[in-house]
C-alpha cells in the first residue's frame, strides 16, 4: 500500500472539497473516499488504487441510519451491511435485499462493509487485480481476459473489458428500483441505480458507474413498492464459504389474486459488467401464472443474448437455473 | 426503455428543479423533495456537531484501546491495525496473525466494539476510539474463556495458526447467539480458514462452549 | 541462553542385526539399511493395555495456542529488527540486464538492499532483489522503487504447449520433455489386452495446488555482528537449518542456533533455510542486525513450492469376471522447473500385464516441492478414477471390483468397514440414476505410504530430585502433537500423568532429530523417547531398590505416581529425593523394533450435486486408516480429518491458475485461490483401524490424504453419470460435461 494522507471530514461537503485536486497523476492516484474500507484497502494492497489522499466518510454523522416508512425504504450509505441484513423492516418488507446482503462474503466483512462502499467495488476479474499487469481497465490496452482465462468473466455487455461487476446489492436493488444520491463539487444527483453503473463500451473504461473522482453516495432510497414483498436473490458461489456470485439472479414480482404476473424484474449479477436487467424476460412474463414451463422460457430469454467467452459458457445454463429458481420461490410465497 | 425507467426519468428531474434548492449551514446541496425521503444526513448535520480531524500524514500517534489498556504507538497512517498490535505496540499484541492480508483467512479477525473484524483491513488511525479486543483478551492459558477451553478440549486445532481467530470470531457470536445450531456455527465462521482441516472440531468446540456455558 | 548439547555416553559394544528402514529426504523415500541393537529391550506391550498411549490426550500446547500466546516464527520481534521484502520477476522468462537500486536505497528506513546477480529467470515470481527495512510498509515502498531492466525471452506454462516439439525451451539446449523411465514390455502389455471384454481409456490431470501453509515461509536472524546467531525458523526441520545458515553468515554451524518454537504449516514445503533463510542471512549480515523476512502471502504463492501436477494416459482392459488383464500408463510429471513426483502406475492394483513410461514436463514456473505423500494423490485419483471406470463398464459393484483386484487383505477389511459406515448399501448403481435435480453419489479409493521412521533422534530424559521430569529433543511439533506423545511415553512409563512431564523441544543445541516429512517423525522420535524413558526408569529402580528392600530394577514397578515393589511403595516425590543431587539424565536412541512401516487407508465419500448448478456438496468422508500403535488418538483423529480436508480441497476447489500469454500465477491469494471453508465440510468420520495389531509406531500423516480424490470423483460420477478427469471438479466442468452427455446422449 502506498502512504496517503488520511482526513476525516465532519461533513458531506467537506469531504466532497477534501476529494477535489485540482489535479493528479492517474485516476487510481486521485484521493478516495473510505467507508468500512474493505475493498478499496484490498486494492490499495495490491497497487490496483493509490490514492494520495483518503477520505474518511465515517465521522460524517447520519450517513448510517436506515428509514423505512410510506415512501418506502432509505439506506445510508454507511449503514453496514450486517445492519441492513439484520433489519427486521427490510427482511420483513424487502426480503429480496436481505438475501443480497446476507450472501455478501463473509461476517466480518459485513461487520464493517457498507452499502454505498459494495456499490463501488472494483473488479474482482484476476488480471485487474494483479499488480503485475496493466489491463485495459488500468489504462493499458488490452483486456487479457478476453483471450485468457475468462472462465468467471462477462457473458453479456462485454466488451472490450469483460469485467463482472461484483456487487450482489446492485441486481437487487436495481431491481427494486432503487436511486442513490450522490454528492459532489456541482451539488447533488439522484441517479436511478440502473443509470448508475456503465458498460465499458459507454462509459470510463477505468471505472464502473457515473461518479466522478470528488462524488461520494450518501444514500440509497426505494420507493414503496409491491414488487418487493415478493423479491429473491439467488447467488450461486463456487466455494459457499467465501466467493464473489459465478451468477445470481435477483427477481421480484408482482402476482394478482389469480396468481398471474403483473410486474416482474430479473436482474442478474456475475454475468456482466453491469446488474444485467433483462426487460424482454420481464415482459414474457406478464399476464402468465409462474409454471414450469413458463419458468423456463422466461430464463431461456434472460440468457437469450449471451455471448460466452472460450472458457464461462456454463454461465448460461447456470443463471437459467437462478432465474428459474428465483421465480419459482417468489411465485410460491 | 421501460415504463419504470421512465419515472424515474421523471423523479430526477424533480429533484434537480433548482426551485427547490434550499442551502443548509451554508453548504449548496440540494434538498429533498417531500415525494422521497428525508436526505438523512443533512438533517445529522444540523443535529450534531462533528468535528473535523487534523489531516494525518507521515509518523502519527495512535492510542488504541487493547484489552483495556490505553496502548500508544507510532503508525503511519497505512498501517493496518494488525500491523500496529504486532509491529509497533510494545509489549507487542501477537494473538491476531498475519497469514491473507487481504481480508480473505479470518486468522486476524478482533472484536472492534464487540464486533468480529479482519484487522487487516481496518487502519489503526481508523481504530482509535474503539475497544478492541484480541483473543488475549479473551482469557489466558491459565484462565481460558469457554470457547478456548472447549478448543483444547476437542483437539479444534493443530498447527494453532488459525486458532486465534477461530476463537475470537467464536467467542463473540455465542454472545449473541448463545445456543447456536451446528449450522449456525458453521454461518458464523465461515470467515474463517483453516488449512490443517480442523473444521470438525472447531464445530464440536463451539457447540460444546455453548452448552457449557449454559449449564 | 541454549542449553549445551549433552555429553552422549559412548557407546558400549552390543551385539548388532541389521534391518533396512525407509527414510525420507525432503519426502522421497528410500530404503537404507541400517544397523540396531540385536537386543532391544522392552516393547510397547499390547496396544490395548496403555495407560496414556493409545487414549484420547488433549495437546499440551492446546492452551498456549488457544490463546495466543503460542509464539510462532511470524510473531518474534527483536530489538533493532528490520523487515524484509523480495522483489519479483514479473516476467516468466527473461534476463536480468540491469538493476537500479539508487531510488531504493535513498528511502529514508532502508537500510540493506540486495539484488540479485544478473542472471536469466525462468519463472514469475523469481526474486530479483529483497529489502531490509524499518517497517515492512516502508520495504514495501522500497523494492517498487527498484528499477530493474530485463531481456525477455520466449516462456511456456501450459502442459501442453510445452509438450510441442516448437514450443519454448524452459532451459536452453534442453527438451522440455525428458524421460524418466520405462517399465514393463509395452508389447507384452498391448497383446494382453486382446484377452480383455472391456478397454477403458482416459486422461487423468490434476491440477497444481499449494500448501498454503497459513504462516508463510520465513525467518528472523538474529544476527548483529557479533560471533553467534539465532534462527527463528518456521520449518519442518530444526536441523537442517543450521548449517546453511551458517554458510551465509560465515559463521562456524557450532555458533548457530536454530529455534522452532511453533510453527504454522509446512505440509512438506519447509525444509532448509530456503530462499527466505538465504536472504534473510545476507541482509543480516549487511546490516547487523537482527532481519525478518517472512514472504507475502503472493510470495508463498509464487515461489514457495507447490504439489507437483499431473498429466497420466492410461489404458487397461478388464475380464467380465472382473479381472484387470492389463494396463498401459504415460505419466507426465508437471513440476514446472523442477522434475516434479508421481508414484508409479497402477499403484497398489493388480492389473496383470503393465507398461508405463514416465517423464518430466517442465514449463516455466518454479518447482515443484514434496507436499503431503508426494506423487501419491495424483497417482490414485488417476487409477482410482480408472478402476471405477472399468467397474461401471462391467457393470460390477466398484467395492467387489476393488476387493477382486487387491491381494491384501488389510484392504479388503477396511473397504468392507468403510462400506458398511458410509451405507454402501444405499447407493444407487446406476450413474446418475437417482431422480431430480439434487443427486447423490458414493465413491471409493485406497492408497499406500511407509511411515516408518529412521535413526537419528536422540532424546534425553532428565529427572530431578524435586520430582520433576524433562524430556528433551531438537525435534519440532508441526501441530500433529508430537510434544503431547513425547510427554506421554514418558509419563506412561514412569507411572506418572502427562502433567508431571516438561518438554523441551524445537531448538537445535538440544538432541538431534530428524526432519518431519514423509510421515517419519512419530515412528523416529517415539522409539527414542520410550528408549530414553526406560532407561531413566532403570537408574531410578537402581536407586530407590534400596529402600524397597533390593529388587532387581526390573521388579519395581512404576505406576499411578508410584514406585513400589516388594509390597513396599514410595510416592514418586519420595522416589525422587532418593537420586542424586544432579538428578539423573538418560539418553535414548532409535530402536527399529519399537516402530515399523506400511500403512493402508480407505476412503469413501458421499456426495450431492445439484446437476441444475453443476454444484457438488459433500455429505459425508469416512477414512479408516491403520498405524500400529496409535500413540494419542485425539490427534491421530484430527490428522485423519486433516487429511481427507487437504483431499477434499484439492479434488473441488483448488487450484493454481497460469496465463499463457503472461506466464504468471493469476490467483495468487487466499480469495481466489480457493480452500474449503466451515460451509464446504461435509460430516467426517475418522476411523483408527483397530484391528491392525502391530505393537509399534508408524506414521499415518501421508496415508490419510490420499485416496480421498478418487473417492470423491468417483462419487461426483455416481451421482451424475459425468466423469471429470480433470480437478479440481468444478461446477463448470460439471455443467459442461452434463451438456456433452445430454448432446452425446441424443445422438
Amino acid at each position: 500500500m502506498k502512504a496517503f494522507e488520511w482526513s476525516s471530514p465532519a461533513s458531506v461537503n467537506e469531504a466532497v472539497k477534501m476529494l477535489t485536486v485540482a489535479s493528479h497523476g492517474d485516476i487510481d492516484e486521485a484521493p478516495r473516499p473510505i467507508a468500512g474500507g474493505q475493498d478499496l484497502l484490498t486494492t490499495m494492497k495490491d497497487y490496483t488504487s493509490r490514492p494520495t489522499r483518503l477520505v474518511n466518510l465515517k465521522n460524517i454523522p447520519g450517513l448510517n441510519r436506515i428509514t423505512l416508512n410510506a415512501h418506502g425504504l432509505t439506506i445510508g450509505a454507511l449503514v453496514t451491511l450486517t445492519e441492513l441484513e439484520e433489519h427486521a423492516g427490510v427482511r420483513k418488507s424487502f426480503p429480496g435485499l436481505a438475501e443480497a446482503a446476507h450472501s455478501i462474503a463473509t461476517p466480518q466483512i459485513r461487520n464493517l462493509g457498507t452499502v454505498g462502499g459494495n456499490l463501488c467495488q472494483r473488479p474482482r476479474c484476476w488480471y485487474f487485480r494483479l499488480e503485475e499487469v496493466i489491463c485495459l481497465k488500468k489504462g493499458g490496452s488490452e483486456c487479457y481476459a478476453a483471450n485468457g482465462e475468462n472462465k468467471y468473466n462477462a457473458i453479456l455487455g462485454g466488451g472490450p473489458s469483460f469485467i463482472v461487476h461484483p456487487s450482489d446489492l446492485a441486481p437487487m436493488l436495481v431491481a427494486l428500483d432503487a436511486t442513490v444520491t450522490v454528492v459532489g463539487a456541482a451539488g447533488k444527483r439522484v441517479i436511478p441505480l440502473d443509470k448508475f453503473f456503465t458498460l465499458p463500451s459507454e462509459g470510463n473504461i477505468r471505472r464502473e458507474n457515473v461518479l466522478k473522482n470528488e462524488e461520494i453516495i450518501t444514500e440509497i432510497h426505494l420507493p414503496e413498492s409491491p414488487l418487493a414483498a415478493r423479491s429473491t436473490y439467488l447467488k450461486f458461489k463456487e466455494r459457499e464459504s467465501l466467493d464473489f456470485a459465478l451468477a445470481s439472479a435477483a427477481v421480484a414480482v408482482k402476482l394478482e389474486g389469480n396468481r398471474s404476473v403483473s410486474a416482474a424484474r430479473i436482474v442478474l449479477g456475475g454475468v456482466a459488467p453491469i446488474p444485467w436487467r433483462v426487460p424482454a424476460a420481464e415482459k414474457f412474463l406478464i399476464g402468465k401464472n409462474l409454471t414450469p414451463e413458463v419458468l423456463a422460457e422466461t430464463a431461456k430469454i434472460a440468457l437469450a443474448d449471451a455471448k460466452p467467452l472460450e472458457k464461462n459458457a456454463y454461465k448460461v445454463p447456470l443463471a437459467q437455473t437462478l432465474v428459474r429458481r428465483a421465480l419459482a420461490k417468489v411465485g410460491s410465497v | 426503455m421501460t415504463k419504470s425507467r421512465d419515472d424515474r426519468e421523471a423523479q430526477k428531474q424533480t429533484d434537480h428543479d433548482p426551485g427547490r434548492r434550499r442551502f443548509l449551514k451554508g453548504v449548496g446541496i440540494v434538498g429533498a423533495g417531500a415525494a422521497i425521503a428525508d436526505h438523512l444526513w443533512i438533517e445529522a448535520e444540523a443535529e450534531q456537531e462533528a468535528k473535523t480531524q487534523q489531516p494525518l500524514s507521515g509518523n502519527v500517534k495512535v492510542v488504541l484501546d487493547v484489552n483495556g489498556q490505553q496502548r500508544e504507538a507510532q503508525v503511519e497512517p497505512r498501517t493496518t491495525l494488525l500491523n500496529t498490535l504486532r509491529n509497533h505496540l510494545d509489549p507487542a499484541v501477537t494473538g491476531p496473525k498475519l497469514v491473507c492480508d487481504m481480508g480473505t483467512c479470518g486468522a486476524c479477525t478482533v472484536l472492534l466494539d464487540g464486533k468480529p473484524v479482519y484487522s487487516c483491513l481496518v487502519l489503526a488511525v481508523d481504530a482509535t476510539n474503539k475497544k478492541i479486543t484480541t483473543v488475549e483478551g479473551l482469557g489466558t492459558p491459565e484462565n481460558p474463556n469457554a470457547v478456548q477451553a472447549a478448543f483444547v478440549e476437542n483437539d479444534a486445532l493443530m498447527c494453532g495458526f488459525c486458532t486465534p481467530g477461530f476463537v475470537t470470531t467464536i467467542s463473540a457470536y455465542l454472545k449473541k447467539n448463545p445456543n447456536p445450531s451446528l449450522a449456525e456455527v458453521r454461518e458464523a465462521c465461515k470467515g474463517n480458514f483453516c488449512r490443517c482441516g480442523t473444521y470438525p472440531r472447531v464445530f464440536e468446540a463451539a457447540l460444546a462452549a455453548a452448552k457449557g456455558s449454559q449449564a | 541462553m541454549q542449553q549445551q548439547p549433552q555429553a552422549q555416553p559412548s557407546p558400549s559394544p552390543k551385539p548388532k542385526k541389521k534391518i533396512r528402514v525407509p527414510r525420507v529426504v525432503n519426502g522421497v523415500e528410500q530404503m537404507v539399511e541400517i544397523e540396531v541393537d540385536a537386543d532391544a529391550g522392552p516393547g510397547w506391550g499390547p496396544n490395548d493395555k496403555h495407560k496414556l498411549l493409545n487414549h484420547r490426550m488433549t495437546r499440551v500446547d492446546g492452551p498456549l495456542k488457544v490463546s495466543g500466546a503460542a509464539r510462532y516464527t511470524y510473531d518474534q520481534r527483536l530489538p533493532g529488527m528490520l523487515y524484509a521484502r523480495i522483489l519479483r520477476s514479473p516476467h516468466a522468462h527473461a534476463r536480468v540486464t540491469k538493476i537500479d537500486l539508487e531510488a531504493a536505497s535513498k528511502i529514508p528506513g532502508v537500510k540493506g538492499i540486495i539484488p540479485a546477480p544478473l542472471m536469466e529467470v525462468r519463472f514469475a515470481g523469481a526474486p530479483v532483489a529483497a529489502v531490509a527495512a524499518t517497517t515492512p510498509e516502508i520495504a514495501d515502498d522500497a523494492v517498487r522503487a527498484i528499477k530493474v531492466s530485463y531481456e525477455v525471452l520466449p516462456h511456456v506454462v501450459h502442459a501442453h504447449m510445452a509438450i510441442r516439439p516448437d514450443a519454448p525451451k524452459v532451459i536452453a539446449e534442453e527438451n522440455n520433455l525428458q524421460e524418466k523411465g520405462k517399465n514393463g514390455d509395452p508389447e507384452k502389455a498391448e497383446a494382453a489386452f486382446a484377452n480383455a471384454d472391456a478397454i477403458v481409456e482416459g486422461e487423468y490431470i490434476t491440477q497444481r495446488i499449494h500448501h498454503a501453509c497459513l504462516e508463510t515461509h520465513g525467518m528472523v536472524v538474529d544476527y548483529r555482528g557479533g560471533d553467534s546467531a539465532t534462527i527463528y525458523a518456521s520449518t519442518q526441520g530444526t536441523f537442517t537449518i543450521p548449517a546453511d545458515a551458517a554458510k551465509e553468515l560465515e559463521l562456524p554451524e557450532s555458533a548457530v542456533t536454530a529455534s522452532v518454537e511453533h510453527m504454522g504449516g509446512g505440509f512438506g514445503s519447509k525444509f532448509g533455510i530456503g530462499l527466505e533463510g538465504f536472504l534473510a542471512c545476507r541482509l543480516s549480515k549487511q546490516t547487523k542486525s537482527p532481519v525478518k523476512l517472512m514472504f507475502t502471502r503472493y510470495d508463498e504463492f509464487v515461489m514457495a513450492g507447490n504439489r507437483s501436477g499431473s498429466w497420466q494416459k492410461l489404458k487397461a482392459g478388464v475380464k467380465n469376471d472382473g479381472t484387470i488383464v492389463a494396463m498401459k500408463a504415460t505419466q507426465y510429471r508437471l513440476g514446472g522447473l523442477g522434475p516434479g513426483s508421481q508414484a508409479g502406475q497402477p499403484y497398489i492394483y493388480r492389473m496383470g500385464d503393465t507398461y508405463r513410461e514416465v517423464y518430466a514436463l517442465h514449463t516455466n514456473e518454479d518447482s515443484s516441492v514434496a507436499m503431503r505423500a508426494p506423487g501419491h494423490p495424483q497417482a490414485s485419483f488417476a487409477v482410482e478414477s480408472l478402476v471405477d471406470e472399468l467397474a461401471y463398464k462391467i457393470k460390477m459393484d466398484p467395492v467387489a471390483f476393488r476387493k477382486k483386484n487387491l491381494r491384501d487383505e488389510v484392504y479388503h477389511r477396511q473397504l468392507e468397514r468403510g462400506a458398511q459406515e458410509i451405507g454402501w448399501s444405499r447407493r444407487n448403481p446406476v450413474a446418475g440414476g437417482n431422480p431430480g435435480p439434487l443427486k447423490r453419489g458414493m465413491g471409493c479409493a485406497i492408497g499406500i505410504w511407509g511411515g516408518g521412521g529412521n535413526d537419528q533422534c536422540k532424546v534425553a530424559v532428565t529427572i530431578s530430585r524435586d520430582g520433576s521430569v524433562l524430556v528433551a529433543v531438537g525435534t519440532q511439533d508441526l501441530g500433529t502433537g508430537t510434544r503431547t506423545y513425547t510427554r506421554a511415553i514418558v509419563a506412561e512409563e514412569l507411572g506418572l500423568t502427562i502433567k508431571d512431564v516438561k518438554e523441551r523441544i524445537g531448538n537445535s543445541k538440544l538432541g538431534a532429530a530428524n526432519p518431519s516429512g514423509g510421515s517419519t517423525t512419530a515412528a523416529s522420535l517415539s522409539p527414542s523417547v520410550k528408549d530414553a524413558a526406560i532407561k531413566a526408569r532403570m537408574l531410578v529402580a537402581e536407586r530407590v531398590a534400596p529402600l524397597l528392600g533390593n529388587p532387581k530394577p526390573e521388579e519395581v514397578v512404576f505406576a499411578d505416581g508410584k514406585v513400589s515393589a516388594k509390597g513396599q511403595s514410595l510416592t514418586w516425590q519420595q522416589a525422587a529425593a532418593a537420586l542424586p543431587a544432579a538428578g539423573i539424565t538418560s539418553h535414548g536412541e532409535w530402536r527399529a523394533d519399537l516402530q515399523a512401516r506400511g500403512v493402508h487407508g480407505v476412503c469413501f465419500a458421499e456426495v450431492e450435486v445439484d446437476v441444475e448448478t453443476g454444484h457438488v456438496k459433500p455429505i459425508k468422508m469416512v477414512h479408516i486408516q491403520d498405524g500400529g500403535l496409535p500413540l494419542n488418538r485425539l490427534t491421530m483423529e484430527s490428522q485423519i480429518n486433516g487429511g481427507m480436508i487437504q483431499s477434499l480441497g484439492m479434488t473441488l476447489w483448488e487450484g493454481r491458475v497460469m496465463d499463457a500469454q503472461l506466464g504468471m500465477m493469476l490467483n495468487p491469494g487466499f480469495g481466489d485461490y480457493k480452500l474449503p471453508g466451515s460451509l464446504e465440510m461435509p460430516e467426517m468420520v475418522p476411523i483408527i483401524d483397530d484391528d491392525d495389531k502391530r505393537e509399534a509406531v508408524i506414521g499415518i500423516a501421508e496415508g490419510c490424504i490420499i485416496p480421498a480424490g478418487g473417492a470423491l470423483a468417483n462419487a461426483v460420477f455416481n451421482a451424475t453419470g459425468v466423469r471429470v478427469r480433470e480437478l479440481p471438479i468444478t461446477p463448470d466442468k460439471i455443467l459442461m460435461g452434463l451438456m456433452n452427455t445430454t448432446v452425446l446422449s441424443r445422438g
